[in-house]
């Protein structure tokens, strides 16, 4: 490896590194704005600038040493930009002399030049590199003298350059273009990780500005640009003033809005959630989060229940914990225990799935379930991380991931733009990484992806194609075949040539990777294809379950058993369970944050909820994972924890609670399977829990496929969520949207379980015939078509 | 319909000259094949480009709009570019270019009334020793213009008379590349 001295210090760093990373390995600092992790280094900023030499070998193989016999170092004759040059053996980096603090300092002196520096206003102040950079390395005294000798910290005695101040990119994205230093970051952001080309420069040299032409940023992660941003150019608009950055309260913590766990930021003030960042992990999110769980917060806030509730007549009134427990104990009194239901949301913590599947078992009731659930247990396939994805030699992808599992679309653009996993340095991630290049387009022989409509991710893919609804079985048996040998037949609307093509570059790799979305865990027969065809050909899976915690409740024995008899009365900590679950019931307990139109109407009692930013916790996610929930600062009343609402519950119906509080159920935990929850690996604690669950079929049936959507229904109660989205699209091929009498453009009522939403109609040629599709945040479902009633009159 | 509907074997020929999983290097060949045919890029046919090599319509508008050739609104039959460059600035090309702006009554993106000018400011032509210069449409470099020469250039323009004939017949033209032209169309002495 190479050996390279930094002023006084010598380290050993991997061949390829950049200069950048060998100085930050041997301990010191220097000034950067435009390198960033994970991202190709472009030396754009020219801020990082070193002196560096190296020595050179003779003709004779030998290194060429000076009059004293010493190897003699051969400077560049300029300074470096450190973060695109690569180390050589024997390189010597200087950071610390004059010359290249002046050069520095000038640096900043040009950055600022243009910069309005009105940080007292800005979201960034506290926390800008700028700032940061300016302050450290910025005009020395040293280096500027006044007339008289007095030092000279500033020099802009001219007008600066005036442009458009509040450009709004996006309904989450403003854009200050006085502010913005032209890093590229955000350009080369959206090109090499979610790869959408959303945002480029615009103009040239001085009149270079930051532009989309594309309406809105079209893309679901848009957010994270907001986070590399070096200074207030790019910023957070659902969190814009509103606080500045040191009087954030920050919880480390993880998002629920998908089965990936991944890590966030919570950054609360006086007793409200303002804004949501990303927390790095190298192991799982980068240093990137999804849009859905970076903006779809507010619902948090949102017409919280303080209080709990007990009904009066109609009305559900305020009351205290006693009397709900007096109203939860008389619904309960002559109800036989083992008729009681538990369901649970499909966020519920190993904590508080352990707390409910003990308290079943102590019922003696098999009616335990969560929100959410697929019909096939996810731990039923073999799981891995998200870094084998990195080593994988095919992707087959049925889903769609980047609704689905966000973070699996970065994951799989990685690998198809050949991104290897970065070496560990003392400081971390490489800073600039010389083996990222811009440009790198995605390898497309590498994926396979069908889906029942069309995905983002299938304009990589070399082989795909979309089946109708339902068709996921018939898809996967014509996989089979074609993997066996025989000719595929048309399969639900895919091409055979491109079965065909999948299941040879399938069979012809060595490291297979299967991605399963709920459109294939909800049908049994499909799901249980997929998990022959994985584990018969080694493959690892990652079974992208709409509940974030599908794994750990499962591995909890949260899931539904025994004989199916109706319950007789309900606890429900899910804010939208079936309709038909709480018919059959007479006596209802809600546990929720927030009143909701099911709520109104069916409780008895109800308890408020914290939401999952308040609650201390543990999800398995779609690797395996152990992650940390932790409570951030957030105003919510007489708000508990559903472990403590369950043992009320269980008090109320006359049984000793089993678990009374979250650390009597990590205690359990330790004692049963030997892993403290209270102490998980930074990145995480890979558990491999042994769970056997028969599969449990849920109904499904109907022409109107909900796509499940990154933005879940909760999120769109947010403001800004709800601005963005406008009206949703149900999409439909033009036959079957004219076959009904539906002209594109039609406003449309549309009943679906999260209540009924107004769409617009849109053709689009390339889904099935016979089906309607609505992103509707929820598992991908298909429902009987209601009728649609055209708002306004006819469509035109 | 699309530009390159109609274009295909052309389309074939330029895509052949890039590697497979390079498609996007043909986006100039594209650009400049709609803005020679078309006068300019309008944004459905960027969509069309982004379409065809892969790309986002903000990727071709990033690339169009760094370089100056390439324009987003339609132009005028003479497309003049003032070059606002140091030299030419020091030359008077501001004076040049507001002299011009009035005269025609046009700002940058507009076209005069008659369809025959649009107006651009431009970075350097290249011909410094000559300041201020202007180019009209692809071809034509007009060097020194001072005030004489602006007003027998627009009025021979005004005419219609072909673009070379013009310059030609413009005054002092016979002592182009010599360094004694008196910018404001004084005699040289």
């Amino acid at each position: 490896m190479p050996k390279v001295k930094v002023n006084d210090r010598t380290v050993e760093v991997p061949p390829g590194t950049s200069a950048m990373d060998a100085i930050f390995h041997a301990g010191y600092d220097v000034p950067l704005f435009c390198a960033e992790r994970h991202l190709s280094p472009t030396g754009s900023c020219r801020m990082c600038l070193v002196k560096a030499g190296a020595p050179r070998k003779g003709p004779d193989g030998e290194w060429i040493t000076d009059e004293s016999g010493e190897i003699k170092i051969f400077w560049f004759p300029k300074l470096m930009a450190s973060c695109t040059l690569a180390v050589s053996d024997g390189m010597v980096i200087d950071t610390l002399s004059d010359e290249v603090r002046h050069a520095q300092s000038g640096m900043v002196e040009l950055t600022l030049a243009n910069h309005p520096l009105d940080c007292p206003t800005c979201d960034k102040g506290g926390a800008c590199d700028l700032q940061d950079r300016a302050y450290e390395y910025g005009l020395d005294e040293k280096f500027y003298t006044g007339p008289t000798g007095e030092p000279v910290y500033t020099r802009y005695e001219f007008t600066k350059r005036h442009v458009d101040k509040h450009h709004p990119l996006s309904e989450f994205i403003i854009l200050d273009r006085e502010r913005c230093i032209h890093c590229k970051r955000c350009v080369r952001y959206f090109e090499e990780i979610p790869g959408d080309q959303v945002l480029d420069f615009i103009e040239r040299a001085v009149h270079t500005f930051i532009g989309t032409a594309d309406e809105g940023l079209p893309s679901n992660f848009s957010g994270n640009i907001t986070d590399i941003c070096p200074v207030g150019a790019l910023l957070d608009r659902v969190a814009r003033f509103r606080g500045r950055n040191w009087e954030f309260e920050q919880t480390p913590s993880v998002s629920v809005d998908d089965a990936s766990g991944q890590y966030i930021w919570i950054d609360a003030r006086s007793g409200r959630i303002e804004r949501i960042r990303a927390r790095e992990n190298p192991e799982l999110n980068d240093i990137w989060i999804s849009d859905a769980a970076r903006f779809g917060h507010e619902w948090a806030d949102m017409d919280r229940i303080t209080t709990p509730l007990v009904r009066k007549g109609d009305a559900l009134e305020p009351a205290t914990w006693e009397e709900a427990l007096a109203a939860m104990r008389r619904g309960l009194e002559d109800v036989d225990r083992t008729r009681i239901g538990l369901l649970l949301p499909g966020d519920a913590t190993l904590e508080e799935g352990m707390a409910a599947a003990a308290l079943a078992s102590q019922f003696g009731t098999g009616y335990l379930d969560f929100e959410g659930r697929t019909a096939v247990p996810a731990t039923n396939f073999p799981a891995a991380t998200f870094a084998s994805v990195l080593e994988a030699d095919y992707i087959l992808v049925l889903g769609d991931p980047t609704e689905e599992l966000p973070i699996a679309h970065v994951w799989i653009h990685k690998r198809l733009r050949g991104v290897k996993m970065p070496q560990r340095l003392n400081h971390g991630t490489p800073v600039a990484d010389l083996a990222i290049r811009e440009h790198t387009p995605p390898d497309g022989s590498l994926l396979g992806a069908f889906a029942p409509h069309p995905t983002r991710v299938m304009e990589w893919a070399a082989s795909r194609g979309v089946f109708a609804p339902g068709q996921a079985a018939a898809f996967l048996a014509a996989f089979e075949a074609a993997l066996a040998g025989r000719e595929p037949e048309e399969a639900a609307g895919v091409s055979p040539e491109a079965v065909k093509r999948a299941a040879e570059s399938w069979k012809s790799a060595e490291r297979r990777v299967l991605f399963v979305g709920a459109e294939v865990l909800m049908d049994v027969k499909a799901a249980q294809l997929a998990e022959k065809i994985a584990k018969s050909q080694g493959a690892v899976v990652f079974a992208m379950t709409p509940a974030a915690n599908a794994r750990g409740l499962e591995a909890m024995g949260v899931w539904p058993a025994g004989d199916a008899r109706a319950p007789r009365a309900v606890f429900t900590a899910a804010e939208d369970p079936a309709a038909d679950l709480l018919e059959m019931a007479d006596f209802h307990v809600f546990h929720v944050p927030r009143l909701n139109d099911k709520v109104r109407r069916y409780a008895d009692v109800v308890l408020p909820a914290k939401t999952p930013y308040e609650k201390r916790g543990t999800l398995l996610n779609v690797e395996n994972r152990l992650v940390g929930l932790e409570p951030a600062h957030v105003r919510a009343g007489e708000a508990e924890g559903l472990v403590q609402a369950l043992a009320l519950f269980a008090s109320a119906a006359g049984v000793e609670p089993p678990l009374r509080f979250v650390r009597q159920a990590r205690a359990r935990f330790l004692d049963r399977y030997k892993v403290n929850l209270d102490r998980l690996d930074p990145y995480g604690t890979i558990w491999r829990p042994r769970v056997s669950l028969a599969p449990r079929p849920l109904s499904q049936e109907g022409n109107l496929y909900l796509k499940p959507s990154m933005w879940k229904a909760r999120h769109r109660l947010g403001e800004a969520a709800g601005r963005a989205l406008g009206v949703l699209e149900l999409a439909a091929h033009p036959e079957t949207a004219l076959a009904e009498g539906l002209d594109e453009g039609a406003v449309l009522e549309v009943e679906t379980p999260a209540g009924a939403l107004s769409a617009r109609l849109v053709f689009d040629a390339g889904l099935p015939a016979g089906w309607f599709y609505l992103p509707a945040g929820v598992p991908a479902m298909r429902l009987p078509f209601r009728a649609l009633v055209p708002r306004g009159g006819e469509a035109s | 319909m699309g530009f390159f509907d109609d274009k295909q074997e052309w389309l074939a020929e330029v895509f052949a000259q890039y590697p497979e999983d390079r498609r996007r290097s043909a986006l100039m060949p594209l650009l400049r094949r709609v803005q020679q045919e078309e006068g300019y890029v309008d944004f459905e046919r960027m969509k069309e480009i982004a379409a065809l090599v892969g790309t986002t319509a903000t990727e071709v508008a990033g690339v169009m709009s760094f370089y100056s050739y390439y324009q987003g609104l339609p132009t005028g039959k003479y497309h003049i570019q003032v070059c606002r460059t140091l030299s030419c600035k020091l030359a008077g090309s501001d004076e040049l270019w507001h002299t011009l702006s009035e005269r025609l009554g046009i700002l940058p993106g507009e076209v005069t009334a008659d369809g025959r000018f649009s107006l651009q400011a431009v970075e350097c032509l290249g011909s410094c020793h000559t300041g201020p210069v202007i180019q009209i449409n692809d071809e034509h470099y007009v060097e020194r213009v001072t005030k004489a020469r602006l007003e027998a250039l627009l009025e021979g323009l005004m005419q219609d008379k072909p673009l070379e004939e013009v310059r030609r017949s413009l005054p002092d033209e016979d002592k182009m590349g010599k360094a004694t032209i008196e910018l404001e169309g004084g005699e040289p002495s």
